[in-house]
């Protein structure tokens, strides 16, 4: 059926078509210019890492143990967010090139990739925002939006959600798992063969950068450990600040399955539309965050290469605009502010789920006619 | 790459370094052909020998494992940002160093024309091992007949050239089809082989200068003692349909065909509709292989040589009836993977995709 909005049935097929041809126009053109952008970007991944492993060696120096931080934390964040993230997507797999295909790419994180593939590239892109489907509204612990129920642990989730920034690739990590659906219509062997595919690829990044990078460094073991911690520190806080911006600023809605049952290519294109937000800034900030302050690009079209988001937003701005849909966006300060005030406002129960004699229904500002 | 250096790269330590990505990501950044184990290379030279051909003489990197003479290799090529793979026979010996390839222009054959366009020193190209069953045993007996047409000729040279090189050369006689002595590959070296080899003699048909297609008659002429050769028979769809019947009539010798050159029928055509599963799409089954079908539908579905030697586009047919494009046989599939650059739909076909 898909949300009630001002428009008609017709209208959100006519929107659909519009925005598969915008697709339809960047697929059919696609070659050699984006081919030289994604080489571009793995050659700067690759160069920033082993300088900034090399800086590390020096790491005695405070000024070389800085820049080594900065350089390897660039090349981190490039490898999960422009590269990693994207390629799983399968953004470049027309290239034919097996080193960046998304059958068989592995990303720098403690996720298996094929973990992550169910988890995002299948259950978040496609039952996007709608509660108890998509695992990504508040990753199972945290509470964001009010089809959620309150419980009481909800209370602390400011500092849960600090604390999953800190270790943000771990819960990345974890997510698949499933916890809550365990004992349930999830087995513990289930989990338990899991589980050991995570650890099997975690412990590669723990072996890697906790022990043999700093023992390869010989006396400088410390500061290239230390080192190594601050660059994955950065790549989580980063990806957890540009990723939470993507679903749940102030204005985002949330979705629940009735809305959603036997959706049309048009309706899945106005849910994507309307549960995503993106993120104004510079052309190197946009790269910085895998093109995801393009989210909403980038959920009506996941396998899109994502440089391409950058020309086709003006397009999807101007159709919205002319559907009097709202194209969410804003500058880092004032989206991550949004993600803030929804942290805390859902930490609190809220009175009308109480009344559960009531009809509930969505206390998300209303959106979709921005003139309205 | 050094030996040592090689080892040390490809161990379990430096692959700890640099994981998840691999050894190879990280030698791109110096040179694109360096690999641990692909075999690569780049074109050090591109000679042009006839209007619409050109030779490349390729240096591979170390992770080539040698060819036998007469088996091909698959070549692939970044062309607007996506990697194309096509079969090439080798046409130089075994014990040369650089590997010749000739690529005559084809067509569509986006690949074949990039490559006689634009082909120049320091392309880098993607090999494969090389492959194919058209080679002679060490022992093989002489006399041989090597009767090839057009780009057929590629293999062919290679077997001469291994005989020549390991003064194994006996009794050959060597009988080519061109348009015209212009469009002619090899054509000047044949002639100087023709003059100076003992043992080896050379005749060429140009059939847009007044010579005969082959026919029973002409093929008798040139080779009266064709009964008592083995063959080696490598050229287009039609002219081996045409040569190997003949061929096989004449001698009871074994008669060796390199058919990747002529996989392919002319008229692809298939009939039915095919059914693409996942994607809930319906299609005529008429516009040719199941793979065009599908990339008409709109549908992206891997491939790599697009002549059935590669498998990159196997894929599962759950039901259906089809023709393979080789052979023209039609037979009932189920639940079994095939080539779907190389089969068309003979009836209605449901292909998983």
């Amino acid at each position: 059926m898909g949300k009630p909005t001002h428009l008609s049935k017709a209208d959100i097929e006519a929107f659909g078509r519009e925005i598969d041809a915008v697709r339809d126009e960047v697929m059919n053109d696609l070659g050699e210019r984006d081919a030289r952008y994604i080489r571009n970007i793995l050659k700067t991944q690759r160069y920033s890492e082993v300088a900034g492993r090399a800086l590390l060696m020096a790491g005695f120096l405070p000024p070389a143990w800085l820049g080594g931080v900065g350089l390897l934390s660039l090349s981190k964040i490039l490898e999960n967010m422009e590269i990693g993230h994207n390629v799983m997507h399968g953004q470049w797999d027309w290239m034919n090139d097996p080193s960046i295909d998304s059958a068989t790419y592995d990303w720098d994180n403690t996720c298996p990739a094929h973990q992550w593939k169910h988890s995002h590239n299948y259950m978040h892109h496609t039952f996007t925002n709608i509660v108890d489907l998509d695992r990504d509204v508040g990753y199972g612990i945290l509470r964001m939006s009010e089809d959620q129920a309150w419980r009481p642990q909800h209370l602390a989730q400011p500092l849960t959600a600090a604390t999953l920034a800190t270790f943000f690739q771990w819960g990345v990590a974890l997510h698949d798992l499933e916890v809550e659906r365990l004992g349930k219509d999830k087995t513990f062997k289930e989990a338990a063969v899991q589980a050991r595919e995570i650890w099997a690829k975690a412990r590669k990044q723990v072996l890697k950068d906790y022990v043999l990078f700093p023992a390869l460094a010989g006396p400088m073991f410390a500061p290239v450990l230390a080192g190594n911690i601050t660059a994955n520190l950065n790549r989580n806080l980063w990806s957890f600040l540009i990723i939470f911006c993507g679903h749940f600023t102030d204005e985002v809605e949330m979705f629940d399955v009735e809305e959603t049952r036997d959706e049309t290519r048009g309706q899945w294109y106005l849910r994507q539309l309307l549960g995503s937000s993106n993120l104004t800034g510079s052309v190197p900030f946009h790269i910085l965050s895998g093109h995801l302050s393009y989210q909403i690009e980038h959920h009506l079209f996941p396998d899109m290469p994502s440089h391409r988001y950058r020309e086709v937003a003006p397009k999807i701005q101007e159709i919205c605009e002319r559907y009097g849909l709202n194209y969410n966006t804003g500058p880092l300060t004032k989206q991550f502010g949004g993600v803030v005030k929804r942290i805390l406002r859902m930490s609190l129960p809220h009175r009308r789920k109480r009344n559960t004699l009531e009809p509930t229904t969505s206390t998300d500002a209303p959106v979709y006619a921005k003139a309205a | 790459m050094n030996p040592v250096v090689k080892k040390v790269l490809g161990s379990s330590v430096v692959g700890a370094l640099t994981s998840p990505l691999s050894v190879d990501d990280y030698l791109a950044l110096i040179d694109g052909r360096l690999s641990l184990s692909e075999p690569r290379g780049r074109v050090i030279h591109a000679v042009r020998q006839t209007p619409d051909s050109v030779t490349l003489y390729i240096e591979p990197n170390d992770n080539w494992q040698g060819h036998r003479p007469g088996q091909h290799v698959l070549l692939g090529v970044d062309l607007d940002g996506v990697r194309h793979s096509r079969c090439f026979s080798v046409a130089s010996a075994p014990d040369q160093k650089t590997l010749e390839i000739t690529v005559k222009r084809n067509g569509d054959g986006r690949v074949s024309n990039y490559l006689v366009d634009h082909a120049a020193r320091g392309q880098l190209v993607y090999l494969s091992p090389a492959e194919g069953d058209f080679y002679p045993e060490p022992g093989t007996a002489q006399p041989a007949l090597l009767l090839s047409a057009g780009s057929g000729i590629t293999p062919v040279m290679s077997v001469l050239r291994h005989w020549i090189a390991n003064d194994r050369l006996r009794d050959v006689v060597f009988v080519h089809y061109a348009r015209t002595r212009t469009d002619m590959i090899y054509a000047a070296e044949l002639e100087a082989l023709a003059q100076r080899q003992h043992g080896l003699r050379v005749e060429t048909v140009f059939t847009a200068d007044g010579g005969d297609r082959i026919n029973e008659a002409s093929l008798r002429r040139l080779v009266p003692d064709l009964a008592t050769r083995e063959t080696w028979l490598c050229g287009p769809a039609g002219f081996m349909d045409v040569a190997d019947p003949l061929v096989a009539a004449a001698s009871e010798w074994p008669l060796h065909r390199e058919q990747f050159a002529a996989t392919r029928r002319e008229a692809a055509h298939g009939e039915g509709s095919v059914r693409f599963l996942k994607s809930d799409i319906a299609a005529s089954g008429e516009s040719g292989s199941l793979l065009e079908v599908a990339e008409g539908a709109g549908l992206k579905p891997n491939y790599g040589c697009r002549m059935g030697i590669c498998h990159a586009c196997k894929c599962r047919v759950a039901e259906g009836s089809v023709r393979d494009l080789r052979t023209n046989r039609v037979r009932d599939v189920r639940d079994s993977d095939i080539q779907l650059c190389i089969h068309a739909a003979a009836g209605d076909v449901a292909v998983e995709l």
